[in-house]
């Protein structure tokens, strides 16, 4: 097994770009997850902001509407004063109070007459939320209001239906997606996790075992290598071994991360799981077909960011396939991530189930890996035979 | 000498219209430093990968220890060590670690291999680099590394093919002490160059390749006798009347002049003080002279001699 040790010290001596990639893949699944971990309930809760309301008409109808304000929002002092109220406002002096009005003289009068303009004097900062909710407030007091007038209710119980259908709550109840898990096989981010992969498992393995290989294969290396007893048969099975368990430790180690960001497998996410191993597969397959080319360190680490960002776009890990052109989806089909992509979302439920059509995709999958590899071979034939011509 | 380790027979090697081995025949017995010495392209690399099944030939037959040789010949490989012109090390693996796999490659015991590796970490004398990579190494150090994993299996036959191009005199000179001293061990060498001066310090059997063919073979005094020329006198004189010239060209043993930019060679064959002989009717007719050089053949002569073309002629 020399050559398979040998295999894994070089192996040892290139896989500082890989583990850069794998560290910041993992630490970016680690930040999403804790932000999802975040409770959904608490994320939306009722607040009241702090209205000051003076009553220039103290009417009966005036002081319904105070007091329906002061149900729904903390109503405060304030001193009538322009200046101090601006500069409350404005400079936020009095960081309470969030929104100054004033009921006009002759509000009660003009509600009796079907006049609902220039009711209010008021003072907010624009486009602010206190004030948005304000106005939604205001204006849903006085359409209700209008309503019930409309159809001939008179003012004061027109006001007194309002305050009593406008008191009504729906009971919204939010929850975190965990608490409804058992009804799912993965969460969003397990979908998202997995269709980030495809990008990590080219860059990795296109940067790492090619460079590798190369090595291994290197013409002196082979040269002296061919000159002693070990078998060219045992030579190319311990780099296919070495290079094997390098795709599968990968593999396990996003595995293992995806188990301990997400929980573990079950139902479908074991499609997931069979899927991103073939498009290892493909990838390892493609990392060889590479470095059966003898490209240079430099035009390997080009060709890996080309891959990975390139089928990275087009096939929908970074851009939804949605947002592309027809055309270029219809390009995207002649690349394994595609198809990667097309089974991740048919299992993870972006798109309806159909185990038929994820079989395809897997498929397709499998014949990219088989085409890459078969393209190696008849290159190394190739060179074979021009080698033994020299 | 011992037995025949090595046996080429016939050997025909075509690549397309070229013929890069000619009817290349060679025996090399146990215990010898067998030197193949020929221009660039001569066909000695050729020879080494035929020798080692590496090259399919054409024609021919190669036996090694007595047996066949094949590509399957994993028995046979397994008692020949090769080192190459160029170094064939991993960069990524230390100097221990490079040792280690080619002797690995040869030898499964560990402790076996561990002791054969700590032996050519000796021999090469890269006791204090064992851990550094062969980036940080000089070319002289790097070309000793290269010889520790030829050698580190502890091999019958040792093929160094042009092992010094490129390497500074000291180096060079440390190499072929090493190379010297394996052979002392027992190891039998099979030493291609087109340094003449190499092969003639270390080789106790050479060969003379030219074009795929093997012009000349024996030790190095039996390819000096082959040849006409036994001494060649040159003297620095600044004028030299065709009387004079003619007189030398008259004297016994002398069979060719030269006088070219002011020196003046004359080529012997056989006899003894042709020097004198020379200077002495230099004096005669009273002409003055500058420096006097007296050389004995070289392997350049036998091949200049043999092929009309000097062994350096084709030097990179």
């Amino acid at each position: 097994m020399q050559v398979f040790n040998a295999f894994l010290k070089v192996m040892r001596s290139k896989m500082s770009s890989g583990i850069i990639y794998i560290v910041i893949f993992l630490v970016i699944a680690v930040i999403m997850t804790n932000s999802a971990k975040t409770d959904a309930t608490k994320v939306f809760e009722g607040r009241k902001i702090g209205v000051v309301v003076y009553d220039d008409d103290n009417t009966e109808e005036s002081r319904a509407l105070k007091e329906y304000i002061g149900k729904r929002q903390d109503l405060k002092e304030l001193e009538r004063d322009a200046d101090l109220i601006k500069d409350t406002i404005y400079m936020n002096w009095n960081a309470e109070i969030h929104y100054v009005m004033a009921i006009k003289k002759g509000y009660a009068e003009k509600l009796r007459s079907g006049d609902y303009n220039d009711l209010f004097e008021n003072y907010h900062m624009h486009d602010s939320y206190e004030n948005v909710m304000m106005e939604q407030l205001l204006t849903e007091y006085l359409n209700t209001v209008g309503a019930y007038q409309a159809g001939g209710i008179a003012l004061s119980e027109a006001i007194s239906r309002t305050e009593s259908v406008l008191s009504a709550e729906t009971e919204v109840t939010i929850r975190n997606y965990d608490e409804n898990a058992a009804d799912h096989d993965m969460s969003p981010l397990f979908d998202d996790y997995f269709r980030y992969l495809p990008y990590i498992l080219l860059s990795v393995l296109i940067e790492v075992l090619c460079p590798v290989l190369l090595t291994m294969n290197k013409k002196i290396i082979r040269y002296r290598t061919d000159c002693s007893s070990v078998r060219p048969t045992s030579y190319m099975l311990q780099i296919i071994l070495g290079s094997a368990l390098f795709v599968v430790c990968i593999w396990l180690i996003f595995m293992i991360a995806g188990t301990a960001f997400f929980g573990m497998f079950r139902g479908r996410a074991w499609l997931t799981l069979l899927n991103s191993f073939l498009f290892a597969m493909v990838a390892v397959s493609l990392s060889v077909l590479i470095a059966s080319f003898h490209p240079g360190e430099l035009v390997v680490n080009l060709l890996a960011q080309i891959l990975g960002l390139g089928m990275s776009f087009l096939c929908g890990i970074f851009v939804p396939m949605e947002w592309l052109s027809e055309s270029v989806a219809a390009a995207a089909k002649f690349l394994p991530a595609y198809w990667y992509i097309q089974a991740n979302d048919l299992i993870c439920g972006k798109q309806a189930f159909d185990g038929h059509r994820i079989l395809v995709c897997m498929l397709i999958e499998a014949a990219f890996a088989v085409v890459f590899t078969l393209a190696s071979m008849v290159i190394r034939r190739y060179e074979a035979g021009k080698a033994a011509a020299a | 000498m011992g037995e025949t380790v090595v046996k080429l027979d016939n050997l025909v090697k075509r690549y397309g219209e070229l013929i890069a081995l000619d009817h290349f025949s060679l025996e090399i017995k146990e215990g010898e430093i067998f030197g193949l010495l020929g221009p660039n392209g001569s066909g000695k690399t050729t020879t080494i990968n035929c020798l080692l099944s590496l090259l399919a030939y054409d024609k021919g037959s190669i036996e090694i220890f007595g047996k066949k040789m094949t590509p399957t010949s994993y028995d046979i490989k397994q008692q020949i060590g090769i080192i190459m012109q160029d170094v064939a090390v991993f960069d990524e693996l230390t100097v221990y670690e490079n040792i280690d796999y080619f002797c690995g490659l040869y030898i499964h015991d560990k402790a076996k291999r561990k002791q054969y590796v700590e032996e050519a970490i000796a021999f090469v004398g890269l006791e204090d680099f064992v851990r550094f990579r062969p980036k940080k190494l000089s070319g002289g150090l790097l070309r000793r590394l290269n010889i520790a994993c030829g050698i580190a299996h502890k091999p019958r036959l040792i093929i160094l093919d042009e092992p010094t191009v490129a390497v500074d005199p000291q180096s060079r000179n440390k190499i072929l002490e090493g190379i010297a001293e394996l052979n002392r061990n027992g190891a039998t060498v099979i030493y291609t160059s087109h340094y003449m001066e190499e092969v003639e310090q270390l080789c106790t059997q050479i060969a003379i390749m030219d074009k795929g063919r093997k012009i000349a073979e024996g030790t190095k005094d039996e390819l000096k006798r082959m040849i006409k020329n036994t001494e060649t006198v040159t003297i620095e004189i600044l004028e030299l009347p065709d009387a004079v010239r003619s007189e030398i060209e008259n004297l016994p043993h002398v069979y060719e002049t030269a006088y070219i930019d002011d020196k003046f060679t004359v080529r012997c064959s056989g006899g003894r003080h042709n020097l004198i002989r020379i200077l002495d009717v230099l004096r005669q007719n009273d002409l003055s002279f500058g420096r006097v050089y007296t050389e004995l053949p070289t392997l350049n002569d036998v091949f200049l001699e043999i092929t009309g073309k000097s062994l350096r002629d084709k030097e990179d």
